[in-house]
């Protein structure tokens, strides 16, 4: 039953993909009327001006982009000029520097507002204020007093993954279950040792849950950030591109941004069915 | 910093190194016919001025002792116990740099084509350099990254380090302009359906781009809109777009033209969504555009790189501004790496053989053109924009902010070590659309505008 | 107020006489446990208190299996609370074996009510975690082997790895009893252990309770709602006046022998009067005694009572061959 449900969904997603290639094609391969030129005019014009063709690409312009771009995605011409492959590798560098700050930073200072009422009603307004801060509007303050781009950029990705992280561990470590609790102070289980015994793993779906929100989100600043500060990363690549104004690259980002966002996503989600506990 | 508080200018200036008086080149820029003069004098003062700063590296106290002794007396202090002679002689040959892993930052325009080709094409290399020239993403991007320091050096508007220094728009720092990079090279481009609106006045309600507040793109449009008599505050929109996304807003109908540097205009028409207007030049011929730029920190604790550096980028402007050696830059410089642009497009736009995008091939071989000398009247010009503008309020001592930023003697002495022939002055006149402009009277050519912000 | 009746098994031997000791009042040295005078308040709106009970005083034995019955609100499961050592009195003590008690101690085992395993372990380490606190530094081997000695116990040898959510209700309360008795703790705290069970798992677990308690002869402290359950497994059942300020309206001594089988309970002889005592106290008595306690009521002594036969009861004993044991 299952399999033949998955086979069906596997069958309608390919034909939707068809589909969309096969409109996106027809959409951009018809030409526009263009105005007779005097060849030497013409060879100084582009496509789109001479031929009429649009200026959108088609989806085997963006076929050819992806292959050329895996046959040789880790060249380097000079600090302005790195192969895709490169580039993400920056950029997962940096968003596993901030966001492994912000797990540093996050749990052990969840684990202790969650554990006393006093800090979680005292830390509260400051959590709700800082919190729906776009991580972005951090950039210009962190470039002023960090005066480093890349560790700006490493810091941007550090504040917008704290929050969910530190929010879920202070929800998850308070909503332990009072009876779980109880049955450690019984067992006259130490404090340290509760707290990895009980409290971490009954709080650790919803943790698990706060970074999974976290990854997301840093992924989602880390693009933007480097189209901001540019220099290296995917986020400078579509910059890049754009300045180039090849949307045949743009859309080519865009595909590979997608793919790494759901490969981070997934693999926290699989940490997640790790962790969670069924009752 | 020290902009309005230092009463001492004229020993400032000797502090900074050599003086005007010290050049006997004739006054074109480009006539190679002249014999450069040896300078070694003016090199000497610098020398000596150099090792003043060294002595006493506190401004407040160097100005201190030469108040109380007098700058002759200190000179023949300092030359008793240091050999004055053979520091002139190592700074003539350019001292090895103190250090040679520098990072330069620019913006993909070909305003910065002598920062750029000097890495490709071994201007850098030639100095002694290891220069990482960075492609950056904006102009405020370039300003804070210099003065975070990440940037040794950086390419920007010419406008920018007199905002800096002035601190419009950033905590003030005192910020240097050693050299220009280009004159003229913008132009105002329109979208295609206003190819029949081609006057001005005719503008009324225009929403236009500029690439940033602090830019020459900013103060020539305005002039250009004010002589036709359109108010650029009130009666059109202008607004600051990061050149890329230029010519995408100009696309999706959201502006209705913008004055921006190349190869954005000429990747407008390339493109077929915009036709140049007017190119900048006819606004003012050989106005300055973009520069090369440094902090003064910078300057005073690494005098031989900032030597060294200064002298790539003579060298890299001189060679630019030959028209032969402009297709084998166009070439060195459209690569990922630097500009990422269609070859054609950058060709067009260096060799001055261009398609307007109304169907016609112009030939206007000195569409960009590149000198270095950083004319400080420039500066002056620029000031009473600023404050024509209202983006500057309050008295200004236009001369002093243009000696202090805008380095004419630094970039006039190493032009004469190279052999090239600076002009003699560091000020002149020049015209913008007709009216001349005298930089030692800006309050009157300030007032004498009818359409203005500043009272 | 105690009434002194012959009582009989059906079977016909004569009760133990052991079980007729209860009437007099305990002795020091053989209260194992004694509550003494505590009390329990929480703040009510209004700056006022409310008060659950208070000066609630009560012995028991070692080895002595005590039930508490009575309604909802009377402050059972605070009892148990502070005899686990979970919650502090507002006044007053409880003294164990000697020594009043400050907080929790491995010598007070719970079984909570919703078995509260941890979901995360297996059977076994639910029962290992247990045993490693006990010991913290025995080897991984000897807390696996006592570990497993104690599922055994409760009958669930071979689900040692098995997770709580794929046991049955009844598996869970099992595997919350070897955790219990894992620890060889000197006192059983169970808090209605059985009262989510389905009839059938909740006699199983009876039975099987009280199979352990009489081998080891474990001293239980049992909270319950259910008067049969009470009649089981207890040697004394405290009943408690509705609360707030609730009471120990008395204690009942259980007549009936040590050596109970549950399917044959009800034709036990002394098993209705019992019964029937019991369940008028909770329909009734439990609160007009709250309201009129009786004028000789002293709270440090709270009656000791042993219900007198009922008709069905002497009738089992009238079929008996042997005459009733009596006593003066």
């Amino acid at each position: 039953m299952t399999r033949t449900l998955n086979l069906r969904a596997g069958v309608l997603s390919l034909a939707l993909l068809t589909a969309i290639l096969l409109v996106w094609q027809v959409a951009v391969s018809g030409t526009a009327k263009t105005e007779a030129m005097n060849p030497e005019y013409a060879a100084l014009m582009g496509a789109t001006a001479t031929t009429g063709k649009s200026a959108m690409p088609g989806p085997l312009d963006v076929a050819e982009t992806i292959g050329k771009h895996l046959k040789d995605p880790f060249y380097d011409r000079g600090p302005n000029d790195k192969g895709i492959g490169i580039q993400l590798a920056y950029s997962v560098g940096r968003v596993a520097l901030g966001y492994g700050l912000a797990v540093l930073v996050a749990i052990p200072v969840g684990f202790l507002i969650g554990m006393s009422p006093l800090m979680s009603r005292a830390l509260d307004p400051y959590i709700q204020i800082l919190k729906p801060v776009s991580p972005l509007a951090w950039m210009p303050l962190a470039l002023y007093t960090i005066k480093d781009s890349s560790l700006s950029a490493i810091f941007v990705i550090f504040i917008c993954s704290v929050w969910p992280m530190l929010i879920n561990t202070v929800f998850g470590v308070a909503s332990t279950r009072k009876e779980w609790l109880n049955v450690a102070r019984t067992l006259e289980v130490g404090p340290i040792r509760r707290a990895f015994t009980v409290i971490l793993p009954a709080a650790a779906p919803t943790i698990l849950t706060g970074m999974r929100i976290s990854i997301g989100i840093a992924w989602l600043v880390i693009v933007a950030a480097e189209m901001l500060v540019g220099g290296t990363g995917i986020g400078y690549f579509v910059w890049n591109e754009w300045n180039n104004l090849s949307i045949t690259n743009v859309i080519t980002s865009i595909l590979v941004i997608g793919l790494v966002g759901m490969v981070l996503d997934q693999v926290l989600a699989r940490a997640q069915r790790l962790v969670t506990f069924p009752e | 910093m020290a902009l309005f508080d230092n009463p001492f200018d004229a020993k400032r200036r000797f502090a900074r190194g050599g003086c005007s008086c010290g050049a006997h080149a004739s006054q074109a820029a480009h006539d190679a016919d002249h014999a450069a003069p040896t300078g070694e004098a003016a090199l000497e003062r610098a020398v000596e001025g150099a090792v003043m700063r060294a002595l006493f590296p506190h401004d407040a106290e160097r100005r201190a002792f030469l108040r109380s002794v007098g700058a002759a007396t200190a000179l023949a202090a300092v030359s008793q116990f240091l050999p004055v002679k053979f520091a002139a002689e190592a700074f003539a040959q350019a001292g090895k740099p103190e250090k040679a892993d520098l990072k330069v930052g620019f913006i993909p325009i070909t305003c910065a084509t002598p920062i750029i080709m000097a890495k490709p094409m071994g201007f850098y290399e030639k100095q002694g350099l290891n220069v990482e020239v960075v492609k950056t993403a904006g102009w405020a991007v370039i300003r804070d990254k210099t003065l975070n320091r990440e940037y040794d050096a950086a390419h920007m508007l010419a406008p920018m380090p007199i905002a800096i220094s002035l601190g419009l728009g950033s905590n003030p720092q005192a910020y240097t302009m050693p050299a220009v990079e280009n004159v003229n090279g913008q132009a105002i481009t329109l979208a295609m359906k206003h190819k029949d609106r081609r006057d001005p006045k005719d503008w009324k309600g225009f929403k236009l781009a500029v690439p940033f507040d602090y830019s020459m793109h900013n103060y020539l449009l305005r002039y250009y809109l004010a002589e036709a008599g359109i108010d650029p505050d009130t009666d059109v929109q202008i607004r600051a777009v990061p050149p890329p996304e230029m010519v995408a807003n100009l696309r999706a109908d959201n502006i209705d033209g913008f004055l921006a540097p190349d190869p954005v205009n000429q990747r407008a028409v390339y493109d077929g969504v915009g036709f140049i207007h007017i190119l900048s030049k006819e606004i003012w011929d050989r106005h300055p555009c973009c520069a090369f730029a440094a902090s003064e920190s910078f300057i005073k604790e690494t005098p031989n790189t900032y030597a060294a550096l200064l002298r790539s980028i003579i060298q890299a402007t001189a060679y630019a501004s030959k028209a032969e050696n402009r297709k084998e830059i166009a070439a060195a410089i459209a690569p990922a790496n630097y500009l990422n642009q269609p070859l054609t497009v950058v060709e067009q736009v260096l060799t001055g053989t261009f398609a307007d995008g109304l169907g016609q091939v112009r030939k206007v071989p000195d569409r960009v053109d590149f000198d270095a000398f950083p004319w400080q009247s420039f500066a002056v010009w620029i000031l009473t924009q600023m404050k024509r503008w209202g983006q500057l309020k309050g008295d200004v001592d236009y001369a002093a902010v243009a000696r202090q930023v805008y380095l004419a003697t630094d970039a006039a002495k190493l032009m004469k070590q190279d052999g090239f022939s600076p002009p003699e002055a560091t000020s002149k006149t020049f015209a913008v659309m007709g009216k001349t402009f005298d930089p030692s009277r800006p309050k009157e050519y300030l007032d004498s505008f009818k359409i203005k912000r500043a009272s | 107020m105690s009434k002194l009746l012959p009582f009989v098994r059906r079977a016909g031997r004569t009760a133990p006489d052991t079980d007729q000791a209860g009437t007099r009042r305990m002795s020091t040295s053989e209260k194992f446990i004694s509550i003494e005078g505590i009390a329990r308040r929480y703040p009510a709106p209004g700056g006022k208190t409310t008060t659950i009970f208070e000066n609630l005083w009560l012995p028991m034995r070692r080895g002595e299996f005590v039930c508490m019955i009575g309604h909802s609100g009377c402050g059972k499961t605070t009892v148990l609370n502070i005899l686990a050592g979970l919650e502090a009195p507002s006044e007053g003590a409880v003294i164990v074996d000697g020594q009043a008690i400050a907080g929790t101690s491995l010598d007070r085992a719970v079984i909570f009510q919703g078995h509260a395993l941890l979901p995360w372990r297996s059977v076994l380490g639910n029962v290992a975690y247990a045993v490693s606190s006990r010991w913290r530094k025995a080897p991984k081997a000897e807390i696996e082997a006592r570990a497993r000695k104690a599922i055994a116990t409760v009958g669930l040898a071979g689900s040692e790895h098995k997770r709580p959510s794929e046991l049955s209700g009844g598996m869970k309360q099992r595997v919350g009893i070897a955790r219990a008795l894992s620890i060889e703790p000197k006192i059983l705290l169970m808090d209605e252990p059985f009262s989510a069970l389905d009839a059938l798992t909740r006699g199983t677990l009876q039975d099987e309770v009280r199979r352990i308690c009489v081998e080891t002869g474990q001293t239980v402290f049992m909270i319950t709602h259910d008067v049969d359950e009470a009649i089981y497994l207890a040697d004394r059942i405290v009943l408690m006046t509705n609360g707030p300020e609730a009471k120990v309206a008395e204690i009942v001594e259980n007549p009936l022998p040590k050596d109970r089988d549950r399917t044959q309970l009800h034709h036990a002889p002394g098993y209705y009067a019992l019964r029937n005592h019991l369940i008028d106290f909770l329909v009734s008595r439990s609160r007009t005694m709250r309201d009129a306690m009786p004028a000789d009521y002293d709270p440090r002594h709270p009656p000791v009572v042993r219900p007198s036969l009922s008709e069905a009861d002497a009738e089992a004993i009238a079929a008996s061959t042997e005459p009733a044991p009596r006593r003066a």
